[in-house]
């Protein structure tokens, strides 16, 4: 707002053509405004705005902006003057340059060209990015492990992935193929979190990959998932710093998602007390914020705190509200994976299905629990 | 009178206490005298997103009547915007090489960097992620983003005569349908993460949008059949897609690139995995909620990432060819014909993939095109990394069916003096135009 008092001290200075910069009014962001043009101006159309008012992105050096565009933008005549509207908002820490060539309003003895040259100021902040958490928090991953999850400080760009992120090999040295390229870098959409899958060409026995270069990982070896400073977070600056992790390689697991072997504790009535649940084998952690929901009776979802902990082998739910005396259960998504792509129905690759078997819809499956009035409530 | 003036704007500069830096010039006889101070304004701004229905800009395909439907990860949608007469212009008289001498043309060089310009950014800070002509103006359409964070700025910019010009959505009959069809609310507390479907491809068939991607989370092969008009999230069909591996094992793979033919009368699905095998699926089979196990009929070879997936027709053998560029290597060509008849991999016994069940049937073509489309018979456009300059995005056209350019590669035949066996010289002149 106190960009647009200064515009209005300009006509202070008596009724000169001038630039200036404002807010665009009735939208959002900023605009170029050329005021004091001419007696009349704006009841004349037909004049060569285009010429009359350009905003360019003003290149270090003035180097061969012949041949370049001018910003995409509309132009608005007004009472004495014409306002260029971006189609859109003027990007932080580009410098741009207005041109006002008077020249186009055709007066004689009127024949100057004013630039205006601004930018605005990035937003920015002391604290610097990093790598908050990779999962799987473990340290010893199957053979055929699939994804990470790379968490970031503050929101990321995209670009820089292929680049930055690579596995270490048991010598230390970049193991090469071992990630997937994939065509779209897969980030979730605050730009905080990044998922990396392994290559699943080589995952996947029997495709091309996996027969001429094995899988991507080996048993009983050592591996690094190295992060390189050089991710650029949205305001443009590197990492603080790397960040690895060193994990083992145990055997591959194909098998499905065996919720058979799950442990359940439930909670003690009155109380707020988590619902437990234990799983043998770490599961995928994205996918176990939705993948798993508690329901009452009549089936309605139960909102409350998940915790997922102990390397994704324990989730914990904690109700708003403390639980009633009943019949609860737990609804498991049928698409909820392990860290190597398995879901409850089947295995990552496994044995092909008859037509019939395949084509059977995924239903989900339920654990049903009690919670039952604890004794000592009377005590 | 001039120096006046300067020293009125002086005192004006130091009121404004913007530190604005103001030239004057007079013109002489054209000269334009630029302004040179050192400091610019500066000026804090608030970060705003673009207006408009667009989130993002990703894949994009044309339906019938001028419909351009666009891919929007960010806002978890297909969109389909009904182009009108004032948004198209035919591309008349543009020419486009000479079509007997392997010779195309640039019709935009620097196009990275004049994006820039255009949408008010330096070229780094510009990402194309897809390029499809409209027939029958043989118009380009690029799919932009400025930006490549959370502060991105979609643009669908058209080419019209070697210019650039912003897409005006504004006024554009408009619809769209959420892709996935349950978008991720927001998420419930500020650690929890968020599902994101990476839209990979979007076609038109039938009276249908067909649309591939990849999920953040799960590893799932989900495509979505998706009547247009669009009519409601209801009529969304979601198809989990399988291939099966050496007859043995079968596996689920996000599609990248697909493509929809008919293969005897009855239209088929052919889909690129990322984990490179070619599946080739019956569109019948492909029903609302069901797992449907394709065959595999080919792989693309290892390590590679399919960029584009189209057909084209030789003007030579009149035959219609699967072309498949790929960011490493050079594109697959594989006749249609020997896409429908590929058998699907045998099972048990040594399997000759080569690259592909294919492989022997299979051409090698040297394009380098990080983006490829059909424009008419003779012609394609490309966009494609000058070999130089390490930023310099041009586009251009290359001759059907051969995607070959004189331009690039050195040969004797190049020289004023050289030899002329396919006598270049006589058909020098003849360059093809729209």
């Amino acid at each position: 707002m106190a960009e647009l008092a200064i515009l209005d001290r300009a006509e202070a200075f008596g009724n000169h053509p001038a630039l200036g910069i404002e807010s665009n009014l009735g939208g959002e962001g900023w605009c170029v405004r050329a005021r004091n043009l001419a007696p009349g101006f704006g009841a004349s159309p037909g004049r060569r705005v285009d010429s009359l008012l350009r905003v360019k992105v003003a290149e270090a050096g003035d180097r061969n902006e012949e041949g370049l565009p001018d910003i995409s933008g509309d132009h608005e005549i007004l009472g004495d003057g014409v306002r260029f509207i971006p189609h859109f908002p003027f990007e932080s820490g580009v410098p741009f340059r207005a041109i006002l060539d008077l020249r186009a309003l055709g007066q004689p003895g009127l024949a100057e060209i004013q630039t205006l040259e601004f930018s605005f100021r990035r937003e920015t902040t002391a604290v610097e990015t990093e790598v908050r958490q990779v999962f799987p928090s473990n340290d010893l991953l199957p053979e055929n492990l699939l994804r990470f999850y790379v968490r970031f400080s503050n929101p990321m760009r995209r670009g820089r992935a292929a680049d930055n992120i690579e596995i270490l090999g048991p010598d230390g040295r970049p193991a090469p193929d071992v990630l997937y390229r994939a065509p779209v870098e897969l980030w979730d959409s605050s730009m905080t979190c990044l998922t990396i899958l392994l290559d699943p060409g080589r995952l996947k026995r029997g495709v091309g990959p996996n027969r001429m270069l094995g899988p991507p990982l080996r048993v009983g070896q050592r591996y690094t998932l190295a992060i390189g400073p050089g991710m650029i977070d949205v305001l443009g600056r590197p990492l603080r710093e790397g960040f690895t992790k060193s994990f083992s390689v145990s055997e591959a697991v194909r098998e499905p998602v065996a919720i058979d072997e799950w442990t359940i504790r439930p909670p003690e009535k009155g109380d707020r007390q988590p619902l437990e649940l234990v799983f043998p084998r770490q599961l995928d952690w994205a996918q176990l914020w939705r993948g798993v929901i508690v329901a009452s009776e009549s089936g309605q979802s139960i909102s409350g705190r998940i915790d997922i902990d102990v390397g994704e082998t324990r989730w914990r739910f904690t109700p708003d509200t403390p639980w009633q005396e009943g019949a609860y259960s737990v609804r498991v998504s049928p698409d909820l994976e392990d860290v190597c792509g398995n879901t409850p129905y089947g295995p990552f690759d496994g044995p092909i299905r008859s037509a019939d078997d395949s084509a059977v819809q995924a239903a989900e499956r339920s654990i049903p629990f009690e919670v039952k009035r604890s004794e000592r409530a009377f005590g | 009178m001039t120096n006046s003036f300067v020293r009125g704007l002086h005192s004006r500069r130091d009121a404004l206490g913007l530190g604005a830096m103001s030239g004057v010039g007079l013109a002489l006889a054209a000269t334009v005298l630029g302004s040179g101070s050192a400091d610019a304004a500066e000026v804090k701004s608030h970060p705003v997103r673009s207006a408009g229905p667009l989130r993002s800009a990703g894949a994009m395909a044309f339906g019938p009547d001028n419909v351009l439907f666009v891919g929007d990860i960010s806002g978890s949608a297909v969109h389909a915007f009904a182009l009108r007469d004032e948004d198209l212009t035919p591309q008349i008289r543009v020419e486009l090489g000479n079509f007997h001498n392997f010779e195309g043309v640039d019709l935009i060089t620097g196009l990275d960097v004049k994006l820039a310009a255009l949408l008010g950014t330096t070229y780094d800070n510009i990402v194309i992620n897809d390029m499809v002509v409209h027939q029958p103006t043989q118009q380009i359409f690029l799919s932009v983003e400025r930006g490549r964070g959370t502060d991105v700025i979609p643009a669908i910019v058209k080419v019209d005569h070697g210019l650039l010009e912003v897409l005006k959505l504004n006024g554009i009959p408009h619809s769209k349908v959420s892709v996935p069809n349950e978008p991720d609310e927001m998420a419930r507390l500020e650690f929890e993460p968020q599902r994101v479907y990476a839209i990979t491809d979007v076609k038109y068939h039938n009276g249908e949008v067909f649309v591939t991607g990849i999920s953040n989370q799960r590893f799932a092969s989900t495509l979505y059949r998706i009547p247009y008009p669009f009519t409601g999230q209801k009529a969304t069909c979601t198809v989990e897609i399988w291939h099966p591996v050496h007859g043995e094992f079968e596996t689920r793979a996000p599609i990248v690139r697909q493509l929809i033919r008919e293969v005897r009368g009855e239209p088929h699905l052919f889909a690129v995995y990322g984990c490179t095998p070619l599946v080739r699926f019956p569109l019948a089979a492909l029903k609302d909620g069901a797992h449907v196990r394709g065959d595999t009929i080919g792989e693309l070879g290892y390590g590679s990432n399919p960029l584009d997936m189209l057909t084209f027709n030789n003007p030579f053998d009149h035959k219609d060819y699967l072309l498949v560029t790929i960011d490493v290597r050079s594109a697959s060509q594989i006749a249609v014909a020997d896409l429908e008849t590929a058998p699907p991999e045998p099972t048990g016994g040594p399997i000759d993939f080569g690259p592909g069940g294919l492989g022997r049937m299979q051409r090698d073509l040297p394009i380098r095109a990080e983006h490829i489309a059909i424009l008419n018979p003779r012609w394609a456009v490309v966009i494609w990394r000058h070999p130089k300059t390490a930023h310099r995005l041009d586009l251009g056209t290359i001759m059907i069916p051969y995607f070959f350019d004189r331009r690039f590669g050195m040969s004797e035949m190049n020289w004023p003096d050289g030899p002329d066996p396919f006598e270049y010289r006589q058909y020098r002149n003849e360059i093809d135009r729209i």
